[in-house]
């Protein structure tokens, strides 16, 4: 109970960091922003991939109960929709707010092209918030209907595509050879699943009944998937930063040096890898914490930071290595620089939208019955 | 001034294509831009020409001039290499946009269209070749000391930055808020605007060594047709395969 009223507060807090960058986004564009014409994509884009990551591997965790009907998750299913759903509204706030014009966003329904990654990924987005939604709605009203398995069914693969889709963003960009990785597309369904299992664990752990009698259980379950995707997690990432090293192609090179030894070198060790990974591996690992709801909570906030460091440390440092050399002092002005931390609006601006999102997470929690089915069960 | 064989000075000649190309239906022509980086020294004319044609707002520059040293004293050297847009055959940045609103036009040049442009930014790091980035809005008066007086004072120099260009043939100006160009992305376009009232493009005209060259390459007579056909020519990230249209010769 102290642990929800901190939580509201911090949140409110947050709100009104985001009122102030939001009105600054609103008044003065993206003057104010760190990212520039070189290093482009800031730290929305990186929250917007790491909410998105959230929102489509909830979903894959609420088919495990609402589509296959796994005992020992009963009742988790509309947990899951609601994490994924306030993940995907952050996710898409945030990079709405990262165009230029956000009032032509209409034009990638009206005027897409489909042959743009982006374009397919904001349809597959829009197509699965109004499907998790609709599925959020029928589990709340109509668990047992045929319909909500069916849309269960479509979401699954729709959840794997949107996923995998923001890879594809990515990898699909030959100049770019840190992010010109045939796997990524892989890659990412995985990290989204990690993602939310880790959610999951926040939300059962710090937010859960503790009278629920699946509690303990699902946790040690979820912990322990956990651990299984970090070590997956880790795996990808020796492989592609050891193929780049390997490879030793200098752009590429530059970028994995840029994550290791960089400016951000504090994101990957402490963020990324010890705190991120490392930590909760051996945590979780552990039959006692596993089934705790504080560590496992806790833990899985130490994963989500560790996925957002992820995040950035793939968009950020791939921008900071010049497509040419010599482009660094060709033309000096602001926003071109290689050199990128997030300004304080930028900051704000998630700091509200996070704030948004867990506030909308807990008041969901409360006041929806997201989890009444399996306590009747 | 450098010379022809003929004893004509080249932007004549590059006046006398211009003329030929442009009675030419626009998909016969093939505009191509030479650099010649011998005769290039490095004193940003070009940067400075384009960025007044196209009234180019801070941290907007479709054409710096990149400046490396090599070696050591007494063996060592400097190489000036202007970046304008490379106007790709097979462009990277086109197939990314979400809406189509950068794509190669009826001459072959890749444009933006700043009306649809929605600021996703995809094609900026989609291009191997930076040429391309985002106006944030900006003006060079931003912060400056307000004064009176008919040409000093920041209100007045502010309405000179806000009045329009004429990129693409329609007159941009230079609104407060969101308007576009403001939160789109920029680009070189060879001036096509120019072209189109029979000029040469601004970097061109302005280049004092005359080491830009710019024509039709689907002219046989053309002084551009003339240079790439030398051993001398390069063109930056070939192995990209994305059939650059500038040309350098070394």
């Amino acid at each position: 109970m102290v642990l929800k009223r901190i939580a509201y507060a911090v949140c409110v807090l947050a709100l009104l960091a985001g009122a102030w960058g939001l009105y600054d986004r609103l008044v003065y564009g993206h003057q104010h922003a760190a990212y520039g014409s070189y290093v482009v994509w800031g730290l929305w884009v990186a929250m917007y991939l790491f909410f998105a990551g959230i929102a489509a591997g909830a979903f894959m965790i609420a088919t495990l109960d609402l589509l296959f009907g796994i005992p020992v998750l009963r009742g988790i299913g509309r947990l899951a929709l609601w994490v994924a759903l306030v993940s995907l509204a952050a996710a898409l706030l945030s990079i709405w707010l990262d165009l230029g014009h956000m009032d032509r966003i209409w034009k990638v329904y009206l005027q897409g092209s489909p042959s743009s990654v982006m374009a397919q990924m904001v349809w597959g987005y829009t197509a699965f918030g109004f499907l998790a939604l609709v599925c959020l709605i029928l589990a709340l009203t109509r668990p047992a209907s045929r319909l909500l398995r069916t849309l269960m069914i479509v979401g699954l693969p729709l959840s794997l595509f949107i996923s995998g889709a923001v890879g594809a963003l990515l990898g699909v960009q030959a100049s770019r050879m840190f992010w010109h990785v045939g796997l990524f597309p892989v890659q990412f369904p995985v990290f989204s699943l990690a993602s939310g299992t880790a959610a999951m664990l926040v939300a059962i752990g710090l937010f859960g009944s503790r009278q629920d009698p699946l509690r303990s259980e699902q946790l040690r379950l979820f912990s322990l998937a956990t651990v299984v995707l970090t070590i997956v997690k880790l795996y990808f990432l020796w492989a592609d930063f050891s193929q780049s090293m390997y490879g030793n192609v200098p752009q590429n090179v530059k970028a994995v040096e840029a994550v290791l030894y960089g400016q951000y070198w504090w994101a990957f060790w402490i963020l990324q890898l010890l705190l991120g990974s490392l930590v909760p591996m051996v945590v979780l690992a552990l039959p006692g914490p596993s089934r705790n709801g504080q560590w496992a909570g806790w833990m899985g906030v130490l994963v989500l930071v560790g996925f957002a460091a992820a995040r950035a440390n793939i968009v950020f440092p791939a921008l900071t290595v010049p497509e040419l050399e010599a482009l660094t002092t060709a033309f000096t002005g602001p926003h071109l620089t290689f050199d990128y931390f997030p300004s304080p609006m930028e900051w704000a601006v998630t700091a509200g939208i996070t704030g948004m999102a867990i506030l909308a997470f807990l008041i969901g929690n409360d006041v929806l019955p997201l989890r009444a089915k399996m306590e009747v069960a | 001034m450098v010379v022809t064989s003929q004893e004509q000075d080249i932007l004549l000649r590059m006046q006398d294509d211009l003329r030929r190309a442009l009675e030419k239906p626009p998909h016969q022509r093939r505009w191509v831009m030479v650099i010649d980086l011998r005769r290039c020294i490095g004193c940003h004319a070009c940067t400075v020409a384009c960025v007044a044609e196209n009234k180019l707002p801070p941290g907007v520059v479709y054409r710096p001039v990149l400046e490396e040293e090599f070696g050591s004293y007494p063996n060592a050297t400097r190489r000036f290499l202007p970046r304008p847009c490379m106007q790709c055959d097979n462009p990277p940045c086109t197939p990314v946009c979400p809406v189509h609103a950068t794509y190669r036009d009826e001459n072959g040049v890749v444009v933006v269209d700043y009306a649809q442009c929605i600021g996703c930014r995809y094609c900026i790091t989609a291009c191997p070749y930076a040429a391309r980035t985002f106006d944030f809005g900006r003006v060079y008066t931003d912060g400056t000391a307000e004064a009176e007086g008919l040409i000093l004072g920041r209100s007045r120099a502010d309405d000179y930055e806000r009045v329009a260009n004429f990129e693409y043939g329609r007159p941009y100006e230079r609104l407060r808020g969101e308007e576009s160009p403001i939160g789109n992305v920029r680009k070189c376009h060879f001036c096509l605007h120019r072209l189109a009232a029979g000029m040469l493009p601004a970097c061109t005209t302005t280049c004092i060594g005359r080491a830009t060259m710019f024509g039709d390459a689907n002219d046989p007579d053309s002084l551009v047709t003339e240079m790439i056909a030398r051993t001398n020519v390069i063109r930056l990230k070939e192995e990209l395969g994305t059939e650059p249209r500038v040309y350098y010769l070394v």
